[in-house]
C-alpha cells in the first residue's frame, strides 16, 4: 500500500490516462451474471493475471500477449521497497554488453521492475522476414531489472552508487547517494507526458476549462442544501408541507 | 416543437406534484430530475452563461448534431482533452456552478457515448477513448461535492448524515447483508405487509449445515490464500538466495521466513559458491 502510494505521488504515468481507463482497457471479462435480477447474486469471470511486458496494458499487442484464454507463467519479482528510478535518470548498467556505461532512463516499468536506458543493452531485431526476403534489422532496448541490472550514478562524481530514501529537514523526501551523502534529484523529464513537457506549457484545448476559471474561487458557506440553493437560485418556490414518512 | 409542448406540459404536472424538501436525499434525487425537465426549457440561457464563463464554448445550436463530435474530429487519431476535474477544484465552486458543470458534462457523457456506439457501428477507431473515464470521474466527484455539502447541513441541522439509513440484517439462509431502508407511508408497527414480508428468521438442521459448508468454503479461501503467498516467498528465495530478508519480511508479514529459509525447499537448484 505504501508502495503504491508513494508511486502515484512521484512517478508520472507518460501516458497520462487515468487509472480508470488502464484498467478498464486491459479488462477481460469471460463471464457476468444478468445484472438486475435476483436469482443471481453478482458473480464475474475475469482474468486475474496478466503477463505485464514492454507493450503498455492499453495497446492491442498487451492484448495480444494475454490472449483471452491463456495462461502464462508466473513472473517472480524481487521485491522493492521504495522504487527509486525515474525517466531522465542517469544509471550505470552492471550486465550484459554493455556493462559499466552509463546512460538516460527512457522508460519505467514498475510492473516487472524494468527501466529502459537510452542506447543501451540493445539488440537487434528482424521485422518482416519471409520466403524469398531476409527481413529488416531493427535495434531495440531491452529492460532492465533496477534490483540487480542497474545502479543510480551519483552527480558529484558521476560513478554508480546505491541510494536511499531520506528526509530534508524540511521533512521532504529525498534520494541520496548511498555512497557520498549527496542528493539525486528527481529529473525534470519525469514530470513529462505525452500530452505535455512540463504541466506549465500545456495547450488548453477547445473544451478544457481555462486555468483562471478553475481557480476561481465562487463557493459562498450557505446554511441550506444543494437542491434549497438550486430551488432559490431558479426561483422555484414551495409551499406545501410534506406528509410525514418513514425510514425502515 | 410538438416535443417542446410536450416538455412544457411535463414540467407543468411535475410542479403541482412536486413535494417540498425533506432531509432525506431521495426526496432529493427526485427534486433533482423535477429541476432537471425544467431546465430544459431555460436552456437557452443555459447555454450563453456557460460560453461566458468558458466551461464550455460549443456553439448554442439545439439539434440532434449535439450528440455528436466536432466533424473535425471525426477522422482524427486522437483528440487531446485536459484532464478530469479533482475535488479540491470543485469545492471551490458555487452550488450554481456545480449544477451547470454537472450539465455540460451530461452532455459530453452522451455525445461521446454516441460517438463510441456510432464509431463500433461504423466499423471505425474511436478516437481517444479515455475521454470518457475523464468524464466518469470528474462526475463522481462532483457528486461526492454536493453529497459533502449536503451532509454537513444536515449534520448542522438534524445531527443525522441525512444519507439514506442502512443497516446490517440476516437473511434466510443467515447471511448477513446490509439493508437499505425504504421510505414508507405508514409506521412501521402498522405496516403488516412489511412486517410479514421481513418476518425471516434462520434455523433448522438444513440452514446450520449450509452455514458449515459456506463457512468451510471461506475458510478454504483464507487457507489457499496464506498457502499461496508462503509458496510465492519460496519460490523468490529460491531464485534469488541474496534477496532482501527485510522486505519479504514486511510485504508479507504472514509468512514466516525463518521457517523458510530453514526449509530445503528454498534452496536453489546450483552449487552455492564458497569463499575459500
Amino acid at each position: 500500500m505504501r508502495l503504491t502510494q508513494f508511486l502515484a505521488t512521484k512517478l508520472k504515468n507518460f501516458s497520462n490516462f487515468p487509472k480508470e481507463y488502464i484498467e478498464r482497457s486491459k479488462k477481460q471479462v469471460y463471464w457476468k451474471t444478468p445484472s438486475g435480477l435476483p436469482n443471481y447474486t453478482q458473480r464475474t469471470v475475469e482474468r486475474k493475471r496478466f503477463r505485464y511486458t514492454t507493450n503498455r496494458p492499453w495497446t492491442g499487442q498487451f492484448r495480444q500477449q494475454n490472449m483471452p484464454g491463456t495462461i502464462r507463467k508466473k513472473v517472480f519479482l524481487n521485491p522493492v521497497d521504495e522504487w527509486g528510478f525515474f525517466r531522465g535518470d542517469r544509471v550505470e548498467v552492471l550486465v550484459g554488453k554493455d556493462k559499466g556505461k552509463q546512460g538516460i532512463v527512457t522508460q519505467v516499468i514498475p510492473e516487472r521492475n524494468w527501466v529502459m536506458v537510452e542506447g543501451l543493452n540493445w539488440h537487434y531485431r528482424t521485422v518482416g522476414a519471409e520466403e524469398g526476403f531476409p527481413g529488416i534489422l531493427i535495434k531495440s532496448e531491452s529492460p532492465l531489472d533496477v534490483t540487480k541490472d542497474v545502479r543510480l550514478v551519483d552527480p558529484s562524481d558521476l560513478q554508480g552508487t546505491e541510494f536511499e530514501w531520506r528526509y530534508t529537514e524540511e521533512g521532504e523526501k529525498v534520494r541520496v547517494s548511498a555512497r557520498t551523502g549527496r542528493l539525486i534529484p528527481i529529473p525534470e523529464t519525469n514530470n513529462q507526458t505525452h500530452d505535455y513537457k512540463t504541466p506549465g506549457a500545456y495547450i488548453e484545448r477547445e473544451k478544457d476549462t481555462a486555468a483562471a476559471v478553475v481557480s476561481e474561487i465562487t463557493f459562498q458557506p450557505k446554511l441550506s442544501t444543494f437542491e434549497m440553493d438550486i430551488m432559490e437560485e431558479m426561483g422555484i418556490e414551495e409551499e406545501r408541507i410534506p406528509k410525514k414518512t418513514y425510514w425502515y | 416543437m410538438s416535443s417542446v409542448l410536450k416538455i412544457l406540459n411535463v414540467a407543468k404536472t411535475v410542479k403541482t406534484v412536486c413535494t417540498s424538501i425533506s432531509n432525506k436525499s431521495l426526496t432529493n434525487s427526485l427534486l433533482n430530475r423535477i429541476q432537471c425537465q425544467q431546465i430544459q426549457i431555460s436552456q437557452n440561457a443555459f447555454f450563453f452563461y456557460l460560453s461566458t464563463r468558458s466551461f464550455h464554448s460549443s456553439r448554442p445550436c439545439l439539434d440532434l448534431m449535439q450528440f455528436f463530435d466536432d466533424p473535425k474530429n471525426w477522422s482524427e487519431n486522437e483528440v487531446k482533452v485536459g484532464r478530469a476535474w479533482k475535488l479540491e477544484e470543485l469545492r471551490i465552486k458555487s452550488n450554481k456552478d456545480l449544477h451547470q458543470l454537472w450539465y455540460v458534462l451530461l452532455k459530453e457523457r452522451n455525445m461521446l457515448l454516441t460517438m463510441e456506439h456510432e464509431c463500433n457501428e461504423k466499423m471505425e477507431l474511436f478516437p481517444s477513448p479515455e475521454r470518457l473515464d475523464k468524464v466518469k470521474i470528474s462526475m463522481e466527484n462532483l457528486e461526492t461535492v454536493v453529497r459533502e455539502r449536503n451532509k454537513a447541513y444536515h449534520l448542522l441541522e438534524t445531527g443525522e448524515t441525512g444519507e439514506r439509513p442502512s443497516r446490517v440484517v440476516y437473511n434466510a439462509l443467515g447471511l448477513r447483508h446490509l439493508y437499505k431502508s425504504c421510505e414508507h407511508v405508514l409506521p412501521p408497527h402498522m405496516n403488516v405487509k412489511w412486517i410479514k414480508s421481513r418476518n425471516i428468521g434462520f434455523g433448522g438442521r438444513a440452514v446450520r449445515k449450509f452455514l458449515l459448508l459456506y463457512r468451510e468454503k471461506l475458510y478454504n479461501v483464507k487457507r489457499k490464500a496464506k498457502n499461496r503467498s508462503r509458496n510465492e516467498v519460496m519460490m523468490m528465495l529460491r531464485r534469488n538466495p541474496n534477496i532482501d530478508i527485510q522486505i519479504i519480511r514486511s510485504k508479507y508479514p504472514d509468512v514466516d521466513v525463518d521457517k523458510l529459509l530453514r526449509d530445503d525447499k528454498t534452496r536453489g537448484h546450483f552449487v552455492p559458491k564458497v569463499d575459500i
